[in-house]
């Protein structure tokens, strides 16, 4: 008897845990449909498994600096892709469209998540269908966590820029290239610690590349970039000649720099 | 810029490098009790105890729970819309969820508040302890959030003797298999002036 009462109560919390899993993913299913319909509209969004991967940390080690990494199964085919984080207050975490030098094959960002959520990556095609992947992240907080060291010292430096430019074995022609640009992207949700108010919200609303006067992407985005911004994306072309950033901040201060790709070695 | 030119990308290597230390590096020190409230961001490591209370995870809420008469406080803050956000900018903050039965009052877990909810924080306590300094109280908010840590201790500063802490907050809940609930917060009805 006593056996089978450890046996019925186990069930019941199975059954328990079973049916509160079930209410997770019907309220993460009717988010998405909302989030869907205020960014995308009436256009129909399809499963995209095939086409576009998204790939984060299951458990992220630190909410405020997530990395997430896109890849497209036919780069050619892609006009933009969106990253969304549904659970963000604001969720468009990033719009990215390509120009004629952009290779949208693969695309790093790292973003702030402010609860577990699960993270959209949608491609837009050239021919305006849409298609959809996603993952469950565990991360949170990432909204309101400092802003690591920015204390007026590094504010000097905002806007700053750095480049790393890869050659890419596998196709011999695309490069990828990691910009880094120094910024808080404060997001107005964080305190400041000695007066303990909210710091006011300063984030990069938008970064134009361009590769000897062609565009390689234009990106959009607001609050939910970590600091420091950081953005790996393909090149198209011979990968030579100048590639020029511009960033757009919220207090409208427009930061710019090229950088010199130098000879093709391979 | 010898980056610009390098063949094997240094950068990448040594932030991934970085991530690896970041990822199984040795775990934050450990944080000390503020000798009165947490004052900076709310988001932060949070101290093994809490002087006076006692500190539970899920198993211990859960046992908690089902003995009843137990008062569950919510000290998670509001979301806070950034004033410049772009009018294109999609916002849309999720329904607040939280652990079933619990009353949420964001606020009471500030480094400071004010008056006004401070002696609604107080007059709240009291009303749904039915005035027992006995009662157990328990609070939480997230995981690395001071802000259940600083409302526990407010109330130990107001008399109450068993008061608990579960930092695990509301993930912690889920994660071990609890259901969730979409919950309204509590205020101090707004006065005319203020």
């Amino acid at each position: 008897m006593k056996g089978f009462a450890w046996g019925a109560l186990a069930g019941a919390v199975l059954f328990a845990a079973a049916a509160a899993a079930q209410d997770d993913e019907a309220a993460r299913t009717a988010r998405w449909k909302d989030l869907a319909q205020e960014i995308f509209g009436a256009k129909q969004l399809q499963n995209g498994d095939a086409k576009i991967a998204l790939d984060a940390p299951e458990r992220a080690f630190d909410a405020a600096l997530v990395p997430i990494t896109i890849t497209v199964q036919n780069p050619a085919d892609v006009k933009s892709i969106y990253l969304v984080i549904d659970d963000n207050p604001a969720p468009v975490a990033a719009h990215v469209t390509f120009g004629p030098a952009g290779d949208p094959q693969s695309l790093k960002l790292r973003v702030r998540v402010d609860q577990y959520t699960n993270m959209h990556a949608v491609e837009e095609t050239k021919d305006g269908a849409l298609y959809e992947t996603h993952r469950f992240v565990k991360a949170s907080g990432g909204c309101s966590a400092p802003s690591g060291s920015y204390d007026s010292e590094a504010l000097s430096e905002i806007g700053q820029m750095k480049l790393h430019f890869l050659p890419n074995p596998q196709t011999g022609h695309a490069r990828e290239a990691q910009l880094l640009i120094r910024h808080p992207n404060f997001n107005g949700m964080q305190r400041d610690p000695q007066t303990q108010g909210f710091t006011p919200a300063r984030f990069l609303k938008s970064i134009d590349v361009t590769l000897n006067g062609e565009s390689v992407l234009h990106l959009d985005s607001d609050i939910s970039l970590a600091s420091d911004p950081a953005i790996t994306f393909g090149v198209n072309g011979q990968g030579k000649g100048k590639l020029a950033v511009t960033a757009r901040d919220s207090d409208n201060m427009v930061f710019e720099k090229g950088f010199d790709l130098g000879e093709e070695h391979s | 810029m010898p980056y610009l030119n390098s063949r094997f990308p240094f950068g990448l290597f040594a932030a991934s490098a970085l991530a690896y230390v970041l990822l199984v590096g040795p775990a934050p020190a450990e944080v000390p009790e503020p000798q009165g409230f947490f004052m900076g961001p709310l988001h932060d490591e949070v101290p093994a105890t809490l002087s006076g209370a006692r500190v539970i995870d899920a198993q211990g809420l859960a046992s908690l729970l089902e003995q009843g008469n137990v008062v569950l406080i919510d000290a998670a803050s509001l979301p806070h819309k950034p004033e410049n956000l772009p009018p294109e900018a999609v916002w849309k903050p999720v329904p607040h969820q939280n652990i079933p039965g619990s009353i949420w009052i964001p606020g009471i877990g500030e480094g400071n508040i004010d008056e006004t909810i401070d002696s609604y924080f107080h007059d709240r306590l009291s009303a749904l302890t039915d005035h027992a300094l006995d009662r157990v109280i328990v609070f939480y908010c997230h995981p690395h959030c001071r802000a259940s840590w600083n409302a526990a201790k407010r109330a130990l500063g107001y008399g109450y003797r068993d008061v608990v802490w579960y930092p695990g907050g509301a993930e912690g809940w889920q994660d071990a298999e609890h259901a969730l609930v979409v919950a309204q917060p509590e205020a101090p009805p707004q006065q005319a002036g203020r």
